[in-house]
């Protein structure tokens, strides 16, 4: 036996570093992930859903803010809209407002218009109605108003002309499209000269509106404007409770951005003596101007954002938890690998970190897939109510910390568990 | 030279309120190059005793040296290093990784003592060429067979060239023809210098092993040179591991 060739004893490897590097965690965590794609997706789909839902949100709600603030600054300077019902209901000149009953008259115009400081007014009556040339249809907005609408509300138009008193007088049946309108019925055509029908009237167009942009939930760009009171004749007209011709809204321009607050005061007074109400809360009129509904919108979007807030913070936590839950699940299932890698010399240190970084890897990757999907839904949804979503870095950086934070929040309380378990009992699990 | 002593080890599990102490103040020393056999009936305390042994679990009292360094006084993470890089398991279930391949499995040890990628794949692939299956390192362990499986698990316990190898039932649930292959495999390992320790109950493994320990009912029963070892002849084992074992039996 002792002629035995023997081998010298091998030699000891030696590493350069102690311990396992962070990139090879990602590895096995990687690894442990792709394992079970569909498992880890629905782990993460609580993460997804919310960071989803907030960018998608986020996104949409800076894109309506910001084409309606800029479609209230295009409404022209030193603007004042009155409208029908109490200040409560009045909402941004533009919208259709269904439902509130139609209180201010041509009288009530004709007495504003006598107001001192006054540049400009335009009562505006308006209607969706459908607009048809040959076989081509678009839906358009027909607004009645009279020829000063244009400076009040700076709309010149791009080629032709706008209608004129005499056509008011007349109550021609002319037409001023707006951008859209034209694409739709004539193309690249001109429409001047053209005659289409808007319900089932025929008018003349005497002018074409440049592009405004899409901006929003009811475009400029889709609008026709026709004589107020070719509009009362042929359109629609309502009557007030003493049988005057009545209007939807007026819009007044003010000489000076200085009188504009007391122009509004007179407005208010002379409409409650005229209307005989004394209590302020009675008024069935309401006289805004545009810091007004800045304001306003401001407050819409400081309560959008804390809903936002709450919405991302209630669906962190429940896919934190998720997360959480599948993690436990997770080192249950995997006791025997843990215990093995103990055996072969896995420090508690890295059993935690990978786990932890599984947790992080997953919530992360829910991020990121739900910042896509938040973004596909954002154009998505934009493109269908025309609205241009805004997306902020921040937003995106926001979203992918909080998710890294769920991560290391959720995934801390499984992975110290794992690295707690004893190698003996490990082993032994089935 | 001595790489190991156990003095006076015992062991009690608690189970409740009820205890059970399955060793009694057991003593062994083993030297470098020994190849022992722990063997007793089942119940004896031999996994137990394994499972000091290998620093999975802690004694209740005694005390333990291993390569000169008292190891009771060791905390958690320079236990989890010295399993790394002292001991070498294998184990009767073989408890690979199942997901990762057998050249990754093999890698694990390198892994947590921070070798590069390089490094490990180097001497992972040299390790799976010892045992004779270089050409499977790609497989996953689900695609071998059993007595391929322990290989692998020898190769992975022999990384990192610890100063035990330590088997509990290594050829438990191998045939007896793939566990004359393991008995050769641990044989070669033990004439290049690896200290090995096989715990069996199996008379025919002890056989194969130039000392017999045996422990009754948590107690030292026996200790004896094996005067005449029996040299394991694998039949149609790969090249290199076949020589040694054919040049071992023909001396
Ligand atoms: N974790 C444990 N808890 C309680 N009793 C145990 C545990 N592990 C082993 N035992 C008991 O200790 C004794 C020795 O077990 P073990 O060392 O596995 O024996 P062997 O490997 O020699 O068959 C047995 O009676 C067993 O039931
Ligand atoms: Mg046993």
């Amino acid at each position: 036996m002792t002629s035995i060739v023997r081998t010298a004893t091998p030699e000891k490897p030696r590493a350069k570093r102690s311990g396992l590097s962070l990139p090879q965690t990602f590895t096995i965590a990687w690894r442990a992930i792709l394992a079970n794609p569909m498992r880890s997706v629905l782990t993460a789909l609580g993460v997804i859903i919310g960071v989803g839902a907030v960018v998608a949100l986020t996104s949409l709600g800076g894109g309506a803010t910001g084409s309606i603030t800029s479609s209230l600054s295009d409404l022209g300077t030193n603007l004042l809209t009155v409208s029908s019902g109490g200040g409560r209901n009045a909402g941004p000149p533009g919208l259709v407002r269904t439902g509130v009953k139609q209180t201010i008259t041509m009288g009530d115009v004709e007495a504003i218009a006598a107001i001192a400081g006054i540049e400009g007014i335009a009562p505006t009556m308006q209607k969706s109605l459908q607009s048809k040339f040959a076989s081509e249809n678009s839906g358009v907005t027909v607004v009645g108003t009279t020829p000063e609408y244009e400076t009040v509300r700076n709309s010149p138009v791009e080629t032709g002309a706008w209608f004129t008193e005499s056509d008011m007088l007349g109550r021609k049946r002319v037409a001023i499209i707006g951008y859209q309108v034209g694409q739709d019925l004539f193309g690249n055509a001109s429409p001047l000269e053209q005659k289409i029908k808007l319900g089932n009237q025929n008018f003349t167009i005497i002018g074409v509106m440049p592009d405004k942009g899409a901006s929003g939930f009811s475009s400029p760009n889709s609008q026709v404007f026709i004589p107020l009171s070719t509009y009362q004749q042929r359109i629609t007209s309502e009557l007030s409770a003493t049988g005057e011709q009545t209007v939807n809204s007026v819009s007044v321009q003010g000489s000076s951005k200085e009188g504009l607050t007391e122009v509004q005061t007179k407005i208010t007074e002379l409409l409650a003596q005229r209307h005989k109400i004394e209590d302020a809360n009675e008024y069935d009129f309401s006289v805004q101007n545009q810091a007004d509904l800045l304001k306003s919108l401001n407050q819409i979007t400081a309560i959008l954002q804390v809903f936002l807030g709450g919405v991302a913070g209630i669906s962190l936590l429940v896919g934190g938890i998720g997360i959480m839950n599948i993690m436990l699940v997770s080192v249950t299932e995997r006791t025997k690998e843990i215990g093995i890698r103990k055996a072969l010399g896995a420090k508690p240190k890295d059993i935690l970190t990978q786990f932890l970084v599984e947790a992080i890897v997953l919530s992360v990757g829910g991020g990121f897939l739900g910042i896509l999907s938040g973004l596909s839904l954002a154009y998505g949804v934009g493109s269908l109510l025309n609205i241009t979503p805004i997306v902020t870095a921040s937003s995106i950086v926001l979203a992918f910390s909080f998710s890294a934070v769920v991560g290391v929040f959720f995934g801390y309380y499984p992975a110290s568990r794992a690295a707690k378990l004893d190698p003996v009992d490990s082993l032994r699990y089935e | 030279m001595t790489i190991l002593r156990l003095s006076d080890i015992s062991k009690t599990y608690k189970m409740g309120d009820l205890d059970f102490q399955a060793l009694k103040g057991v003593n062994l020393e083993i030297d470098a190059g020994e190849m022992v056999a722990l063997m007793g009936p089942s119940g004896s305390g031999k996994t137990t005793l394994m499972q000091i042994i290998g620093l999975l679990d802690r004694a209740s009292s005694g005390s333990y040296w291993l390569r000169g360094r008292d190891i009771t006084t060791l905390s958690e993470n320079e236990r989890s290093e010295a399993r790394n890089s002292e001991i070498g398991f294998v184990f009767q279930a073989f408890h690979l990784l199942s997901r990762q391949s057998i050249l990754e499995n093999v890698e694990v040890p390198l892994m947590y003592a921070g070798f590069t990628a390089k490094e490990r794949r180097e001497r992972a692939f040299a390790m799976l060429e010892k045992v004779g299956l270089a050409d499977k390192w790609r497989n996953l362990p689900t695609q071998i067979s059993g007595g391929q499986k322990q290989r692998v698990a020898v190769a992975r316990a022999l990384t990192m060239t610890p100063a035990i190898l330590l088997a509990d039932e290594p050829t438990g649930n191998l045939d007896s023809r793939t566990s004359i292959e393991i008995m050769a495999l641990f044989q070669e390992l033990n004439d290049e210098g690896t200290t090995v320790i096989i715990v069996t109950h199996e008379p025919d493994i002890g056989d194969h092993c130039k000392r017999v320990v045996r422990l009754r009912d948590g107690l030292n029963e026996s200790d004896r040179l094996n005067p005449n070892q029996h040299r394991a002849i694998a039949v149609g084992m790969n090249a290199p591991n076949a020589s040694a074992a054919l040049r071992g039996a023909a001396l």
